[in-house]
């Protein structure tokens, strides 16, 4: 996906990633080895920083993209004629190239997490508001009725009826946004923002064994926030289960 | 719990125009609902109906006018702090899909700061009065039947007591059989409850039913006609009316009466062991219309109808050639006693009180006489009593 020239670019930004790694002798009798065993268990240590900067970026990212699509969302639930060029801007912003909105915003916001973080965050916005409309708006008008009839003041009919109503969505959107961001969050390297990637791009391709294991640690890591995410709606949602049964 | 509390509502040329329209959706609206009565708004659609309705709990905003329940206007009242205190019923019920069926009843209590033993019990009673098990508190709405969650909907709005209560097509989207039983229910919890209810509908029959006093509506949110539904039936004041209620208003008196209302036949009456002479000589008395003997026990309770085979015989027999029939009560609505006799495909049948004795024989002949009757038409004979009147 990145070419040669953009690589060779972001090794003069970004620092030595992409100096030889030393593959030491483990593997050298074997050298078109898909997987090395010996090398993995050896080297194990090598992916623990990066898997903590790599959560460093992807739960600021999320939070952060949530907490403003969130906010988004709400108030274009409410001023109904603000939801069209939202989606618009939230669109557009999903349609940059990572790479590119990476080094676009360097200029601005300098190498590092944050960067990296803002660019993260910007993608989950679209997803997470679109998401968060559908599920306000999936509500049945029967029930908002019913609540208005009965005396429930507009704050208490979105926080009591229509939020509650909606969390299946709004989670829905939380975990393409969270499997997404935790793979594009890979390319942070290139921005000297560390993470999983580190051990990507930084490697001899020649012996795929480190890109193999960051690469299943990305897909662990999705799929236990993924299950997280589906936990916390099958304790929220009680009442959908109830119908199925 | 007070469940005596009612308020009438008073309509004082309330009117709404709707913004963008030149014509008012209700058109200077004046009329008074005495306090636990049911009124029912009827009229085609389009005719303001279910927005004059929604004024009272102002989910409609009123343009121009009043609405008074008791004696304070609903112009004072904070909109939210307003509807705690009025009922609410749609015909989409509306139940919220993510609360229990306890939380939903409890749901007008909460927000009015009950404490939650006191919810709890208030559920528990409700779920009683409306014949739910309650076991189906825990449930949530989609674990219900449709005919359930609309009696939890009725539950739901009566949860706080309300003063007044808002029923917008309550039996609208259930189907035939459970309507009749809903309406039915209802009828006899508000003879309880005694509500002051307005009921929109746009069947001339469920108001018939349902109303004390019924308001027909026509387009443009004008009121033809505000009557008792005998009074409607009898005497409708205006073309509109007479249209909207049918060409078959007699036949709808029907269901206003009972068979009580109307003069019986007499029933020649025979025993078990009786000599059938004196049976045959009580047939021949020139004011029997009945053509055959009706066998009945020591309690008169009705057995059977004898044949003129079982009078060639010396004394009575003790089981009678004819089956019985349909049995009727005194009790029984006059349009379902005729049902009765048009399904069993006979022309007459017994009559009997509350505890099984025969009081006389209802037959097809006498309903067609009174429907052609001028009485049916001039009456003021007052018409089924209500539950509660």
């Amino acid at each position: 996906m990145a070419s040669v020239t953009l690589l060779a670019a972001a090794g003069e930004v970004g620092g030595d990633f992409f100096k030889e790694r030393d593959v030491g002798d483990l593997c050298q009798a074997q050298p078109d080895h898909v997987f090395c065993f010996d090398w993995a268990r050896e080297n194990i240590d090598r992916f623990g920083t990066p898997t903590v900067q790599h959560l460093q970026i992807v739960i600021p990212a999320i939070v952060i993209g949530f907490v403003v699509a969130f906010a988004l969302a709400l108030l274009a639930h409410r001023t109904r004629w603000l939801q069209p060029p939202l989606l618009a801007a939230t669109g557009v912003l999903y349609t940059i190239p990572s790479i590119a909105f990476f080094f676009l915003l360097l200029p601005v916001t300098g190498l590092g997490r944050d960067t990296a973080i803002i660019v993260l965050a910007a993608y989950t916005l679209q997803i997470i508001y679109r998401n968060t409309i559908l599920g306000l708006d999936n509500v049945p008008a029967s029930v908002k009725d019913a609540a208005r009839g009965m005396g429930l003041t507009q704050r208490q009919i979105l926080w009591k009826v229509e939020l509650p109503l909606a969390v299946p969505e709004i989670i829905a959107g939380l975990r393409v946004a969270v499997v997404s961001t935790i793979a594009i969050a890979t390319l942070a390297v290139l921005i000297s923002a560390g993470g999983l990637g580190t051990q990507m791009y930084g490697s001899n391709l020649t012996f795929p064994t480190s890109i193999i294991m960051a690469a299943a640690i990305v897909m662990l890591m999705a799929l236990a926030i993924d299950a997280l995410l589906l936990l916390v709606q099958r304790l929220t949602t009680p009442w959908r289960r109830a119908a199925q049964s | 719990m007070s469940d005596d509390q009612a308020s009438s509502v008073r309509y004082e040329e309330a009117t709404k125009l709707y913004r963008g329209s030149s014509e008012p959706a209700v058109d200077h609206l004046s009329l008074e609902v005495p306090a636990g009565e049911i009124c029912v708004l009827v009229g085609p659609s389009g005719c303001g109906k279910t927005t004059a309705m929604r004024m009272v709990n102002r989910t409609v905003e009123i343009s121009e006018g009043d609405v008074f329940i008791g004696d304070h206007s609903i112009r004072d009242r904070e909109p939210a702090q307003l509807r705690r205190e009025i009922g609410y019923v749609i015909q989409q019920i509306g139940l919220f899909p993510h609360r229990t069926i306890s939380q939903n009843i409890g749901a007008v209590p909460q927000l009015l700061g009950w404490e939650k033993d006191r919810i709890r019990a208030r559920s528990a009673e409700l779920l009683e009065l409306i014949g739910l098990d309650p076991e189906l508190g825990d449930r949530y709405p989609s674990q219900l039947s449709g005919g359930q969650q609309q009696r939890v909907g009725v539950a739901r709005a009566l949860a706080a007591d309300p003063l007044v209560m808002l029923m917008d097509e309550p039996f609208g989207a259930i189907d035939p059989i459970n309507r009749e039983r809903l309406q039915n229910e209802f009828l006899r919890l508000q003879a309880e409850i005694q509500k002051t209810v307005l009921f929109v509908t746009h069947d001339i029959d469920e108001a018939i039913k349902m109303g004390d006093r019924i308001a027909v509506m026509r387009e443009g949110g004008r009121v033809e006609q505000y009557a008792t539904p005998a009074e409607l039936l009898m005497a409708p004041a205006t073309e509109f009316v007479e249209d909207f209620v049918g060409a078959d208003r007699a036949l709808k008196r029907l269901a206003l009466m009972r068979v009580s209302d109307i003069n019986l036949w007499e029933a020649p009456l025979a025993h078990v062991g009786q000599a059938t002479a004196e049976v045959r000589a009580k047939l021949d008395a020139a004011d029997v219309e009945v053509p055959f003997p009706l066998l009945v026990d020591g309690e008169r309770r009705p057995l059977g109808w004898l044949s003129e085979r079982d009078l060639g015989a010396d004394v009575v027999p003790g089981r009678p050639d004819s089956p019985l029939g349909p049995v009727l009560e005194l009790d029984d609505v006059m349009r379902d006693a005729l049902a009765d006799l048009l399904q069993h495909e006979t022309q007459y049948a017994p009559v009997v009180d509350r505890r099984g004795k025969i009081v006389g024989v209802l037959s097809v002949e006498i309903i067609s006489e009174f429907l052609a009757s001028p009485e049916a038409k001039t009456d003021e004979h007052p018409a089924v009593e209500r539950p509660h009147g």
